[in-house]
């Protein structure tokens, strides 16, 4: 039985799966609109985020790493003093966004029946910086300070041989904060998963109290009034950063094969890739002929669909269903929004069109180390 | 007025104040276990278990050696009281005495004073007077001699006062000594009465001394407190107790691929009593290492300073915990008893752990990896001399054996020695014809064993040995060769008598074979000769053994000058062995099918598929055979051991083995067996066990299969091979601390490597090794010779000419020295390597010239009357008086052959060089009995003349034999001899073997 539900997880724990899953639960979890609340409801997603909702999700973690520690395989990805981070991120994301959404639930329901959030309630709200402040952090401090003691005495660190220019380890793989990016690199280009991207996420992140004016749900907690906001932030943080560092870690062995948590890493596995770029697609398997010679002719489609891409989808929003918004907000905040929405959004767009067509580039120009 | 208004405080300020203490707590606590952590190294742990030992060890030693002592210390004790009553009774003259001294000491140091203050004024008086002079006579260098200095008259005066404050002096000086020596007068009896006590005790005092260090319960409270404080957190950066204890190796480097970093071996900071004597039934790490007069001891050869302990046993030097120190178990059971008693696991990422104590000796190659037999290291040289048997290095590059022949026979004339039917029967199964043949077998292994593969092998088969023979004419094994056989009987006798089986058996039975050891590989040298009527002709038998270097050019078989009749009986006693149950084996057919489908597949897979098809479609039948033969040689790599036409340059087709043992265990492929450990030397047991395993479960190409060739190896031989193959590895060791770096060294080692390879220690005793054929022969007395002191003992121009035409030199024995027909660098190389042993470095000597006048010569002429040299040694062409059972060497030859410095040395005492020879030592007489009235009758005028001078008989002896003229090689008298008489001593001592056994060996001369 045990055998059945681990194999039943390494299944769906492929990225195909498992991803598709988390990107079809995102808008259920946090739902960006009537439609997907209703749902949200119906199905009892709302639940999550009460208390039987946090039991749930403790036993749920709980469970599964007590299967890990007791499986012969997933312990020693488990145990590995690399990966120690990780093992705690699977309860303190889920504890820290079950402290978020509950209060903000509470106050949504207190909103709802027309009396001011929680925080609101006591307008005496205000700590002193000191002593109180300061006093608190001291406290932090020094407890943190004796977690990260007794975390260094009792795990060694991680050393490896030394470095060796003709050896590499398999699998090489960065450090555990990394490991995100370093899952990009599957489906990108070093250079826009390695380089442009995290500029991305760093100017996103950045520019998002000048894009979002919204003053509701400051100061408190609240999901409702800001849930379009949420929804994606928390799509693009668990699905595009958190889940991608847990495949990283857990699910990306020797070649950087996938491998199932409770899996063997079997360094001879080998999983076929025969990636193929947009221009092959159109030139030889559309058209029946060879790639053309001049670099821009050949990949003249990928140009097209990338500038499309950015360009089309936004001018119709603006139009159609966003308009209000549009106007509301102007067109810079309307474009940077767009902008960033959309590179956020091609990656799982890349990452789809890889497992079902096995695209490898949209625009492929390795002679100047320009690939998307 | 409070500092903060608490009212406004929304924490209350207890419960910040509690958990401020809280965590403060737990903060010192985390301090504390920081500390605790830091200080609980296992390495202190056995310290203080070790010293707790030593303590014990020092207690028992301490009080063995005063309970030895108990009475006389009693003894001693009872006179010191004695003594000291004595003293007492002098007690009112000691305090007078000491009054005085006293006295006379105050005075002195008034005396004293005075004077040096004196002195003191002199050196100011005598610095104006010498400047003032200098002053008055500055004009001419010689100064005014008239000139009246103001200072000469004061500092004569003065000296004059100096000598009386001396005088002054030493007369208080004796008075302080003359009451001194009353003192010690009076108390003489006590103080030597302590004294005597003393000197018993001392050693006591020592080891009391040690055990006050050792023992907590044994010092001072002083002690006791600064033995705890010395060791406490933070001030224990002193000089603590418990530390780590290591030695800097610069002279072996650990390669971190982008330096050398120099080894530090901290394994002494457990292993404590690793080179210290008394520890070896204590359990470890504390036990003393098992050979210490090899090993760590300043005196050994290999000294800890210099050496260190992970040079040779590998493994993680700085590390000092069980595991950090990559401990490797040596079997499964040690590994679960590691697991359970230290949490043993293996520290991966430690590219060199240790070797497990069976494969220690690995270690020893780095330094020793030019000696042929490396002393010590009898398993590492059992695996290199399996090398070399087996041919390894054939296929898989060494850098040892990068200029040695092929290990295998030329195949150029295969087809005048045997036929195709047999050729293809012992390819395919050597084993079944011979049970202990070198070599392997290619076909019916784990991965081409299958009904497909068997087709494919025997197609194989049949096209290589096709090739083989192509284009020549087979021997007819049915035709009558009579007229190369004698007796077989004789030839038995003749071969078992005249050397063969110093590196042949004939050996029919698999289960009475030897175990495998260095000995029983000198027996291996040549094949073990049986079922040859099977396999060959006599004719061929007889041709080879006449002259082996025509059919094989490379043949390290030498020639043992055989006659026509002797060659046809050992033939004939050689081709009486058949083997029927080969002979009754199927031959192999061609698969025509079969042939075709190996012809495309390698086409195919070398040419694209339209060339691989017209190249296909134009090869006839011959052609195929003779491509697939061709790509199956290849592909087998038969050219690694064999020579074989077409395939002079061809390249080794294995792995190159020079650093294999140094090779990351994860470039080894270990497919999908994972019951082994994921060790190198699991790999290479697996491997050598099972060469082809490794493609079990895998679905490869018959092209591309695992093809190395199973050797069949027992458990002790993979065990050696193993070590050896660990031993081939990349460490840098400095050139200073290589073992065979010495100029002699060298000159050893080039000479022992051709004496191993030639096989000379089948026969001959070389360094303590060897001689196995004295076994066979029965009789040690009549076996060749024991070669010590060889390189002193002959000279290096005879020893050539013997060695290039070698002849009788030992007159009753019937085993003989072959002829090898080495070339001159070998010859010399081996009579360099004999002399480099014995420390002789002198190419030219001095010949020795005797004068037949002098006394000494006369004296030696008598003694060796007297001794009769004659009855057993030869003179010149005059046979010695008594029969062959005794005889030895010419002494005529003496001049040329032996060298005049070891001659004395071997009359003085011939049982010291050669243990066990019959030759006795001459009777030299003594002064004494020289002195004994009426001794010139029978010593001779020239004895007595001599005085008892033994030295200058011996000389004499020497110079006597040294002048002895005659014909030196006796080689056809002595055969007319025996043609005519026969080896009777051989045959008769057969009889009454034990008997004889008092005579020990004949060894030289």
């Amino acid at each position: 039985m045990i055998d059945i539900i681990k194999h039943f997880i390494n299944v769906i724990s492929n990225p195909t799966i498992s991803f598709t899953l988390l990107t079809v639960l995102a808008p259920l979890l946090f739902p960006p609109t009537d439609w997907f609340e209703k749902y949200h409801f119906k199905f009892g997603f709302n639940r999550l985020w009460k208390k039987e909702g946090a039991y749930f999700m403790f036993s749920c973690i709980t469970l599964f790493l007590i299967a890990g520690y007791t499986d012969e395989f997933a312990i020693k990805i488990l145990t590995k003093p690399d990966n120690i981070p990780i093992v705690l991120m699977f309860y303190l994301i889920p504890l820290t966004l079950w402290l978020a959404m509950n209060q903000a639930y509470n106050n949504d329901e207190r909103l709802a029946r027309g009396e001011a959030p929680l925080e609101q309630n006591d307008p005496k709200d205000k700590v002193l910086v000191w002593p109180d402040l300061v006093y608190i952090e001291l406290i932090c401090l020094l407890l943190f300070m004796v977690f990260l003691i007794v975390w260094s005495v009792y795990i060694g660190a991680p050393l490896e041989e030394p470095a060796n220019p003709a050896a590499t380890p398999n699998p090489s793989k960065a450090p555990w904060y990394f490991l995100g990016l370093q899952e990009m690199l599957v489906y990108f280009d070093p250079w826009i998963a390695g380089i442009i991207f995290p500029i991305f996420i760093m100017g996103g992140l950045m520019a998002i109290p000048y894009i979002d004016t919204n003053k509701k749900g400051q100061g408190y907690y609240s999901f409702k009034e800001r849930r379009i906001a949420i929804f994606i932030f928390m799509y693009g943080w668990l699905a595009l950063w958190v889940y991608l560092i847990i495949v990283g870690t857990f699910f990306r062995g020797p070649n950087w094969n996938f491998y199932g948590p409770f899996e063997l890493w079997d360094a001879h596995k080998v999983e076929a890739l025969s990636n193929v770029n947009l221009s092959e697609y159109l030139w030889v398997k559309a058209w029946n002929q060879g790639l053309p010679e001049n670099i821009l002719a050949r990949e003249f489609l990928g140009f097209v669909v990338v500038i499309l891409y950015f360009v089309v989808p936004p001018a119709i929003l603006a139009k159609t269903y966003l308009k209000e918004f549009y106007l509301k907000i102007g067109s810079t905040r309307y474009s940077t929004i767009m902008f960033f929405g959309l590179a956020m959004l091609s990656l799982p767009i890349k990452m789809y069109l890889r497992w079902t067509i096995n695209l490898k580039y949209i625009i492929a120009i390795p002679e100047w180390f320009f690939n998307i | 007025m409070p500092f903060v208004n608490t009212e406004e405080r929304y924490y209350k300020g207890n419960t910040l104040n509690k958990w401020f203490a809280i965590a403060s707590v737990l903060f010192f606590g985390s301090i504390v276990l920081t500390f605790w952590d830091d200080n609980n190294d296992d390495f202190k742990n056995y310290q203080k278990e070790f010293r707790k030992i030593e303590a014990k060890i020092a207690e028992e030693k301490h009080s063995t050696a005063l309970a030895g002592i108990s009475e006389q210390v009693e003894d001693y004790e009872a006179k010191i009281e004695e003594a000291k009553t004595e003293l007492d009774q002098k007690n009112s003259d000691l305090e007078k005495a000491n009054k005085r001294l006293e006295k006379y000491e105050g005075k002195y140091y008034q005396a004293n004073m005075d004077y040096l203050a004196h002195k003191g004024e002199i050196d100011a008086l005598k610095y104006r007077l010498e400047n003032n002079r200098s002053h008055a006579g500055h004009s001419d260098g010689h100064g005014d001699e008239h000139h009246e200095n103001p200072f000469q008259e004061q500092y004569d005066t003065a000296i004059e006062k100096l000598n009386e404050l001396r005088v002054a002096r030493e007369i208080i000086e004796n008075e302080v000594k003359l009451s001194e020596k009353h003192i010690d007068d009076l108390s003489l009896g006590f103080i030597t009465a302590n004294k005597n006590l003393e000197s018993l005790m001392a050693d006591v005092n020592l080891l009391r001394t040690n055990l006050e260090k050792l023992s907590f319960e044994h010092m001072s409270t002083a002690n006791k407190v600064a033995d705890v404080i010395r060791d406490l957190p933070i001030i224990d950066f002193l000089d603590p107790y418990y530390k780590v204890k290591q030695v800097v190796v610069d002279e072996i480097k650990y390669n971190v691929n982008f330096a050398q970093v120099q080894t530090v071996d901290r394994c002494m900071s457990c292993h404590l009593g690793i080179d210290k004597k008394g520890f070896e039934d204590q359990p470890q790490p504390y036990t003393t290492h098992p050979d210490l007069e090899l090993y760590l001891t300043s005196a050994s050869a290999h000294p800890i300073e210099r050496f260190g302990c992970t040079g040779c046993h590998a493994g993680r030097a700085r590390g000092t915990t069980f595991n950090t120190a990559v401990h490797m178990p040596n079997t499964s059971e040690s590994q679960i008893e590691w697991e359970d008693e230290f949490g043993w696991k293996q520290m991966h990422h430690w590219l060199k752990p240790m070797l497990p104590t069976r494969y220690s000796e690995a270690g020893c190659f780095k330094c020793h990896s030019n000696e042929a037999n490396i002393k010590g290291a009898d398993k590492l040289t059992l695996g290199l001399s399996l090398i070399e048997k087996a041919g390894c290095y054939g296929c898989h590059t060494i850098e040892k054996y990068k200029d040695r022949r092929k290990s295998a026979p030329d195949l150029t004339r295969i087809n005048e020695k045997t036929t195709q039917d047999w050729t293809r029967k012992w390819v395919k199964d050597p084993k079944s014809f011979r049970h202990n043949t070198w070599m392997p077998s290619f076909f019916n292994q784990e991965n081409n064993s299958d009904h497909d593969s068997q087709l494919r092998n025997e197609t194989e088969i049949y096209s290589i040995v096709n090739y083989l023979f192509k284009e020549k004419q087979e021997v007819d094994l049915e035709k009558s060769y009579s007229n190369y056989l004698g007796d077989i009987e004789e030839g038995k006798k003749i071969f078992e008598s005249v050397g063969c089986m110093g590196c042949h058996t004939v050996n029919e039975d698999p289960d009475i074979e030897e175990e495998t050891s260095l000995t029983s590989l000198l027996k291996k040298q040549g094949p073990n000769l049986i079922g040859l009527g099977s396999k060959t002709t006599p004719e061929w038998i007889y041709k080879w053994i006449k002259n082996p270097k025509e059919y094989w050019p490379e043949t390290k078989m030498p020639d043992l000058r055989l006659s026509d009749k002797e060659a046809k009986n050992i033939t004939a006693y050689l081709y009486s062995f058949s083997n029927s149950e080969f002979e009754e084996i199927q031959d192999l057919k061609l698969d025509s099918d079969e042939l075709n489908n190996i012809t495309q597949r390698w086409l195919n897979k070398k040419y694209s598929l339209d060339v691989a098809e017209a190249k296909y479609s134009k090869m006839n039948d011959v052609d195929k055979l003779d491509f697939v033969a061709k790509k199956s040689i290849a592909y087998y790599g038969c050219f690694g051991c064999h020579i074989i036409e077409g395939f002079e340059d061809a390249k080794p087709i294995g792995t190159e083995l020079t650093y294999e043992g140094t090779k990351p265990v994860e470039k080894l492929d270990f497919g999908y067996i994972h019951d082994i450990d994921h060790t190198n030397y699991a790999w290479f047991e697996q491997k050598l066990e099972n060469p082809r395993i490794f493609d079990r479960h895998k679905e490869v190409s018959p092209e591309d299969k695992l093809k190395m060739p199973n050797f069949e190896f027992n458990q002790l031989e993979i065990e050696a091979l193993v070590t050896a193959i660990l031993s081939f590895n990349e460490d840098v060791v400095d050139h200073s601390i290589l073992g065979d770096a010495s100029p002699e060294a060298i000159l050893v080692n080039e000479g022992m490597n051709l004496i191993k390879e030639y096989n000379c220690q089948g026969c001959h005793i070389i360094e303590d090794f060897g001689g196995q054929i004295a076994d066979i022969i029965g009789k040690p007395e009549y076996s060749p010779p024991n070669l010590n002191t060889q390189g002193a003992k002959t000279q290096p121009k005879w020893l050539y000419d013997f060695l290039k035409k070698p002849f009788i030199l030992r007159p009753n024995l019937k085993v003989r020295m072959p002829s090898f027909n080495l070339i001159d660098e070998q010859w010399n190389a081996i009579i360099a390597a004999f002399r480099a042993m014995d420390g002789e470095v002198n190419t030219f000597e001095n010949v020795h010239n005797v004068n037949k006048k002098s006394t000494t010569y006369h004296a030696g002429d008598k003694l060796a009357e007297l001794g009769a040299c004659e009855n057993c040694h030869f003179m010149g062409k005059k046979f010695p008086k008594q029969d062959a059972s005794t005889w030895a060497p010419n002494l005529a030859m003496t001049k040329s052959r032996l060298r005049p410095e070891w001659v004395v040395d071997w009359l003085r005492d011939p049982a010291k060089i050669m243990p066990g020879t019959k030759m006795p030592a001459p009777f030299i007489p003594t002064e004494d009995l020289l002195s004994i009235e009426g001794a010139v009758n029978d010593w001779g005028r020239a004895i007595i003349e001599l005085s008892g001078d033994q030295e200058a008989m011996i000389n004499g002896i020497r110079d006597w034999i040294f002048a002895i003229d005659g014909k030196e090689d006796l080689s056809k008298e002595i055969k007319n001899y025996f043609d005519k008489n026969g080896y009777l001593h051989l045959e008769a001592s057969e009889d009454e073997e034990e008997d004889d056994d008092d005579w020990g060996d004949d060894e030289d001369w």
